[in-house]
């Protein structure tokens, strides 16, 4: 049987090898996807149009913000079925595992940590209203963020982690990230544009349209850094305790 | 109104929020929140619809975030283009979903208690993704909407029971494999076009002469594959009947009769507006034997359906059978078979709707959906059963419901493209429907029992109890959606010119064969 899978990954790797014969060389300056007018316009026209420095911050918030949206949207919905199925899944089941064993947080661990979750937390902050002029952004601050709080409940146990961010408050802030998100679309569509249209929102804030766009992704990356935080953080705390929420890993 | 497009997915999308957010403020909020935001979400695609009719070249392009398209190849922004197809089927979207909505009330609070917000939302943001599919006009947002679609349709599903849950791994496992295919196929597209806007694709392969690159044909293929498996088209098909029978009844109402549905329009889409009809049509062989592998496909799909002993699983394999006559219709490549193809995508659509409303009434007053269970349900439910069975009449194709003048235009197209094969097992597949519903009917009117034996005494006697036939028809919220159901699948129907006018209006600007072409 295991031989018989071994025809459509032959079957497919063929193909992708005969695909490669009509690629453009690597790094050819003339290739279609180099030479054609969308990357030459990102290239030539982000800091003209938005005035941020970091062209994958402009195209990823504001050319193609709308994908940007639904990627939040998805993060999302990953914590909402993880819930989902989770909850209540494992009633009747042992309380105990095997895994799970009654131990003291240790003291050096624990004091290590104490050390180095605020600066992780700060960090977060800096990689998210970074995104702008260095690499960084909603989905990496919200990351590291999320992060910060699994070490917490790695290193005492999952209760201490969510006395400081309880599993509720972290689907309301995750639901807010997307309110933010969407609301800045909706409000520029208010205000006379489309929707994600931030240029729009010149009108409410003291500043031209290039420097609304830039305030504008600044907004929405907060909204993807709430929503990737605390859904890391529900995806983590779900699975290791298979949806009880109590002590896991 | 002048952003009605946007408005589409701005309802779903904020309403699903505001329903996970109920559960902070009180969890009865999350059905009246969810209905309102369907319901305004309707409001818009019928606007979406109005316009586009209206606009000279009947579609309406909408930028968002106001990027301009004036450059070649188009693309820097993403594109919602609503041409009649994409508002058509849009609009069945969010029709369906406004009647599941109402419809599922009494399901979800029995099947998924204290999960009611999470569930709604989940629902909401499922149409959110579906309706997105339809308008989107880039062909990596499509790639996002599909993952949002996808997502929750797996936390649907497995939020029911442990076995839904395992045969939701199956789906995602399948799911996935489709979605990635696709992926790779867009990012072979990018690589030789330079855009991901959907026009502007079939604008560079057009004007580069692209059709003989096997990268392009690699593209096809694997873009075609992944949207194959993601409709479950026949030999993918395994992980749709375990998904839709053990998921919760609502989820099954919502997803059966909109995720494979939506993804042939996907299918359509690709084939007519990003590839172009001359490539895929002309430069691919897949018109040569894609009708042959539709024969087998309905053939297998017929048998398995057959070879049911439940309602609900019987369906789950209509639906495989039904995908593969949309398939066909496109591959023979005819102006007919494509609007047979098209009309059938709106038809199966409210009939499957019709059919699986049913089967959950049934199953909340029966307990069961199992063929012995099922008998003198007519004088018990009679208003049930006649909307059962409109959906039944119509997936037969019996006048006037709509599903007889698709498949009209499913075997027309078969003619002219000279396409036997397929008119042949068209007319087969009709039969076995046919006895599939008969079988039902059958089980549901007459007093013969598996072997033959007559139960009872004769003149209407079915041989049941007083209390197993006495009239006791469904909730009224449950009933009618179901009645409205069945009234749209006649009233299509009844108006099915009108429609097949927008269709054909939709197909006048691709250069179809109409003829009968002679090889």
């Amino acid at each position: 049987m295991k031989y018989f899978s071994l025809i459509p990954v032959i079957a497919i790797g063929g193909l992708l090898l005969w695909a490669g014969q009509d690629f453009p060389k690597w790094g050819d300056v003339e290739s279609p996807a180099s030479k054609s007018p969308v990357s030459s316009h990102f290239i030539a026209n982000t800091g003209v149009d938005t005035e941020v420095p970091n062209m994958v911050t402009a195209v990823l918030a504001d050319y193609r913000g709308f994908d940007t949206m639904f990627e939040t949207v998805v993060v999302f919905i990953a914590g909402m079925a993880v819930i989902a199925i989770l909850r209540g899944s494992s009633v009747g089941r042992p309380r105990r595992k095997d895994h799970e064993v009654e131990a003291e947080p240790d003291l050096i661990v624990t004091n290590t940590v104490r050390l180095i979750v605020p600066v992780l937390q700060i960090f977060a902050f800096y990689v998210l209203a970074h995104g702008h002029v260095s690499p960084g952004g909603g989905f990496q601050g919200g990351v590291v963020m999320g992060a910060s709080f699994i070490l917490i409940a790695l290193s005492w146990d999952l209760e201490k982690a969510m006395s400081r961010f309880p599993i509720e408050r972290c689907l309301f802030v995750a639901a807010m990230g997307i309110v933010l998100y969407g609301g800045i679309g909706l409000l520029s569509m208010m205000l006379g544009g489309e929707f994600l249209d931030y240029a729009e929102l010149e009108k409410i804030l003291p500043v031209s349209r290039e420097m609304a766009r830039y305030h504008a992704m600044l907004g929405v990356e907060i909204g993807v850094g709430f929503t990737v935080a605390s859904i890391m953080f529900v995806l983590y705390a779900n699975l290791a305790s298979e949806g009880r929420l109590k002590q896991g890993l | 109104m002048e952003n009605a497009i946007a408005w589409i997915f701005i309802f779903p999308l904020f309403g699903s929020v505001f329903v996970a957010l109920s559960r902070y403020v009180n969890i009865k909020l999350a059905y009246p929140i969810s209905v309102l935001s369907m319901a305004g979400a309707f409001w818009a695609g019928v606007e979406t619809l109005c316009q586009a009719m209206a606009s000279p070249n009947h579609e309406i392009s909408y930028l968002l975030g106001g990027w301009t398209l004036d450059l070649f190849p188009r693309g820097v922004g993403i594109e919602f283009r609503a041409d009649l197809l994409a508002s058509l089927i849009a609009l069945i979207v969010l029709g369906v979903g406004l009647i599941v909505t109402v419809y599922s009330k009494i399901h979800v609070e029995k099947e998924t208690p204290n999960k009611e917000a999470i569930y709604y939302s989940l629902m909401l943001l499922q149409i959110t993704g579906l309706a997105g599919i339809c308008l989107t006009g880039d062909a990596f947002n499509l790639y996002v909407l599909i993952e949002v679609a996808a997502l929750t349709g797996y936390g649907l599903i497995a939020i029911g029971s442990n076995r839904a849950a395992a045969a939701t791994f199956n789906y995602l496992i399948l799911g996935t494999i489709g979605a990635s295919l696709y992926l790779l196929g867009v990012g072979y597209l990018y690589i030789k076009t330079g855009t991901l806007n959907m026009v502007g694709i079939r604008e560079v392969i057009e004007a580069n002469g692209l059709a003989d690159s096997a990268t392009m044909q690699v593209a096809f293929v694997l873009i075609g594959v992944g949207i194959l498996i993601k409709m479950a088209f026949f030999p993918f098909h395994a992980w749709l009947p375990n998904a839709y029978c053990n998921a919760p009844t609502t989820t099954s109402c919502l997803l059966a009769p909109l995720v494979t549905k939506v993804m042939i329009y996907v299918m359509i889409r690709m084939v007519l507006t990003v590839f172009g009809v001359e490539f895929s049509f002309e430069s691919t062989i897949w018109v040569s034997w894609m009708p042959w592998l539709v024969v087998i496909a309905i053939i297998c799909a017929a048998f398995l359906a057959l070879s049911q002993r439940e309602i609900k699983r019987m369906l789950a394999y209509l639906i495989v059978a039904e995908v593969g006559y949309m398939v066909g219709g496109v591959w023979i490549y005819n102006y007919y078979g494509l609007i047979g193809s098209i009309f059938h995508i709106i038809s199966d659509a409210c009939m499957t709707l019709c059919l699986f409303l049913g089967a959950g009434i049934i199953l909340h007053k029966c307990k069961t959906t199992h063929f012995d269970g099922i008998r003198g349900l007519f004088s018990k439910m009679p208003l049930t059963m006649i909307g059962f069975f409109v959906g039944g009449f119509s997936i037969i194709g019996l006048p006037p419901t709509c599903g007889f003048f698709s498949k009209w235009y499913l075997i027309t197209g078969g003619m002219v493209s000279g396409r036997w094969e397929y008119l042949v097992v068209l007319m087969f597949s009709t039969m076995v429907m046919v006895i599939l519903f008969f079988r039902l009917i059958e089980r549901i009117h007459l007093a013969v029992d598996e072997s033959g034996k007559n139960l009872g005494k004769g003149h209407g006697d079915l041989g049941l109890s007083r209390e197993q036939t006495r009239f006791d028809e469904a909730p009224l919220i449950m009933l009618i959606p179901l009645l409205v159901a069945a009234a749209t699948v006649i009233v299509i129907g009844i108006y099915n010119q009108e429609v097949v006018n927008q269709i054909e209006t939709f197909l006048q600007a691709y250069d179809l064969p109409t003829g009968v072409e002679y090889k």
